[in-house]
């Protein structure tokens, strides 16, 4: 489940988007991604905000974005 | 007699002893003498009074490779105290390359450096394939000092053709790309530079991407007949594949003898415990006798952007995503639709977007008016009479949305956490990136800023210790021969500065590229002289016509 959004300053001077993910063994995780896969993602998923994305399934946000949905 | 006698100086020599008062003689490129008072005669007096004087800066992860074919200073980097650089990261050189292969490797260079294409058809004859070729052309005009890294990827192209965009390599290619790594060696390669994310114009994984552990494996082996660095850039936005690197690179490293170094490594408040774990792997591995080490830079890093394409900048206000999410002449027309902009005026809250874009700065280089470049948000919404969020879309619609907007700090900015990183004797201050991102952002004056931002104002560093990063223990790091210090006999490379100014100018947009492309570029601040090998190359404000830099000779 993702815990929390953030947006970042990336390497390349673009904004990013830096995702927490708690996975089911308890161990949370950040998922950094560039601004195009990151905007990418929220349009996959549906979200217009990145606060949206929080509460949401990882799998099933990634699932929608880059799989377009399964 | 000397040839340049500096005298009156605060000596910072590089080996991190406490300063000293003393004069600096200098004869035939190499440094003559240190000493209280030296009295001997010379063809040029500087007189260094309230002021520093240290071994040049040495920059360690740069994309000069292109530019300094028709610029041998490496503009601005030279005028900020850097008297050697080391171009040819992340798997990316020139040479090898054969004729042939220019198209790809240009490509790549393009996606990387955001170097326009005049500069590889305009700017310079291309004349060589090999790498002492190479190393020929770069000869005929240099001002700076280079130690200059061969490619993963172009090896790989040279041995393997199309093929190694492809696929693993075969025993027989492994060991064709060891020769030829060999021979770029022999030349004077420092070591070899590979990656583990970067992409060509297309979006499809470099070369050397392609490799296998055995392949790397074989060509590290070659390093190790020499000694020389591996340097990679790892999965860099993933801190445990970056520590599954750290651990990859101290295995190469023990087995094969060679000094090895990573970047980026960035502090970043939204993974706060990234840089720190990568460090912890880094303090263990070289426990074990491993050399692995993190290039961690000085400067913050800025969030830029335009309303030309989507960016992650707005990701908290949805009609704002939502809207320039459209294609472009949509997203114009709701820009323009009254009913719209009120909604995205709404998102911004009661304060107009003061709190959220107040600090924006347009940066400049685009369409925006001279008048404007510079400024914040804030001053020019002042001055329209309008809220800052209406004046960024009032802005960006009367110059076709093509007006840049900077918000500056908004990643490894935090200079209580970076400082002590810094300081860490195992961390490498570099990844500089200096003449890559030209249209992105400025690579230049990270040394100043370390100075005037870690030294002075936070107080992370010594003086001294601040000077010793980024001149001996470069030096010592990479095996350049007799650089960084200030010492008799050594390479007479020397910066005079002040160390109550030493800084970095303002970001600003130039159109000095060829064909007149732009870039950003800060010009220095607090820089007095700069010597290289021997001959004074920046002064008083201006590049003289010295033409005295070198390959750099290697240990």
């Amino acid at each position: 489940m993702i815990v929390a959004a953030g947006i970042t300053a990336g390497h390349d001077g673009r904004a990013e988007l830096v995702v927490q993910v708690r996975h089911e063994n308890g161990v949370v995780s950040a998922v950094v991604l560039d601004g195009d896969t990151g905007l990418r993602l929220m349009a996959g998923a549906g979200s217009d905000d990145i606060q949206t994305l929080v509460g949401r399934s990882w799998r099933d946000v990634l699932a929608h974005s880059v799989l377009g949905g399964t | 007699m000397y040839d340049i006698l500096i005298k009156g100086g605060r000596v910072v020599d590089g080996s991190g002893r406490p300063a000293f008062a003393a004069d600096v003689a200098l004869k035939d490129g190499r440094i003559a003498a240190v000493g209280g008072t030296l009295t001997g005669e010379a063809r040029r007096v500087i007189d260094a009074g309230g002021q520093v004087v240290a071994p040049g800066f040495i920059d360690p992860h740069t994309h000069f490779d292109v530019q300094l074919l028709w610029d041998g200073a490496a503009k601005p980097a030279l005028e900020h105290g850097i008297t050697c650089v080391v171009p040819g990261n992340c798997s990316l050189t020139l040479a090898p390359l054969r004729a042939g292969d220019r198209p790809a490797l240009i490509g790549m260079f393009q996606q990387i450096e955001e170097m326009p294409p005049a500069a590889f058809t305009d700017a310079f004859e291309w004349t060589w394939e090999d790498f002492p070729g190479y190393l020929a052309a770069l000869r005929k005009s240099l001002k700076i000092n280079v130690a200059p890294l061969v490619g993963h990827s172009v090896i790989r192209l040279w041995v393997m053709g199309e093929a190694a965009a492809r696929r693993t390599a075969t025993a027989d290619e492994i060991a064709a790309m060891g020769e030829l790594l060999r021979q770029c060696l022999d030349a004077g390669a420092v070591g070899l530079s590979t990656s583990f994310v970067d992409v060509d114009e297309n979006g499809r994984p470099v070369p050397s991407r392609f490799a296998a552990f055995a392949e790397l494996d074989g060509l590290c082996a070659v390093l190790g007949e020499f000694g020389r660095m591996l340097q990679i850039v790892p999965e860099f936005y993933d801190v445990d594949l970056t520590i599954a690197r750290i651990d990859q690179l101290a295995e190469l490293s023990l087995k094969h003898g060679i000094p090895t170094t990573f970047s980026p490594v960035f502090d970043n408040a939204l993974v706060p415990d990234a840089a720190s774990r990568a460090i912890g792997r880094v303090e263990e591995q070289f426990a074990r006798g491993a050399r692995v080490w993190p290039q961690m830079q000085t400067r913050p890093i800025d969030i830029s952007f335009s309303l030309l394409r989507p960016s992650l900048f707005f990701g908290r206000l949805p009609r704002w995503v939502r809207v320039l999410r459209l294609p472009l002449e949509p997203r114009i027309a709701a820009l323009t639709d009254a009913d719209t902009v009120a909604k995205m005026l709404a998102d911004v809250g009661p304060d107009g977007g003061d709190r959220y874009m107040g600090d924006l700065i347009v940066r400049g280089g685009d369409a925006a008016p001279e008048a404007l470049v510079g400024r914040t948000l804030r001053d020019i919404a002042a001055e329209r009479g309008e809220t800052p969020a209406t004046a960024l879309i009032a802005v960006s619609l009367e110059h076709g949305l093509d007006v840049a907007f900077l918000a500056a700090s908004r990643g490894h900015d935090d200079t209580s956490r970076i400082g002590p990183m810094l300081a860490h004797p195992l961390v490498h201050i570099g990844a500089s990136d200096g003449g890559a991102h030209l249209a992105s952002f400025a690579t230049y004056g990270d040394t100043g800023y370390l100075f005037s931002e870690f030294v002075r104002a936070a107080g992370a560093l010594s003086l001294e210790a601040a000077v010793r990063k980024i001149t001996s223990d470069t030096a010592e790091i990479w095996g350049l021969k007799e650089r960084g210090r200030l010492q008799p006999g050594w390479a007479a490379d020397v910066v005079i500065f002040d160390p109550d100014t030493i800084g970095r100018g303002e970001e600003r947009p130039v159109f000095d590229m060829p064909g007149g492309g732009m870039r950003y570029v800060r010009d220095a601040v607090g820089i007095d002289t700069v010597v290289v090998n021997g001959e004074i190359a920046w002064t008083a404000g201006a590049y003289t016509d010295a033409e005295a830099g070198a390959i750099c000779p290697l240990v």
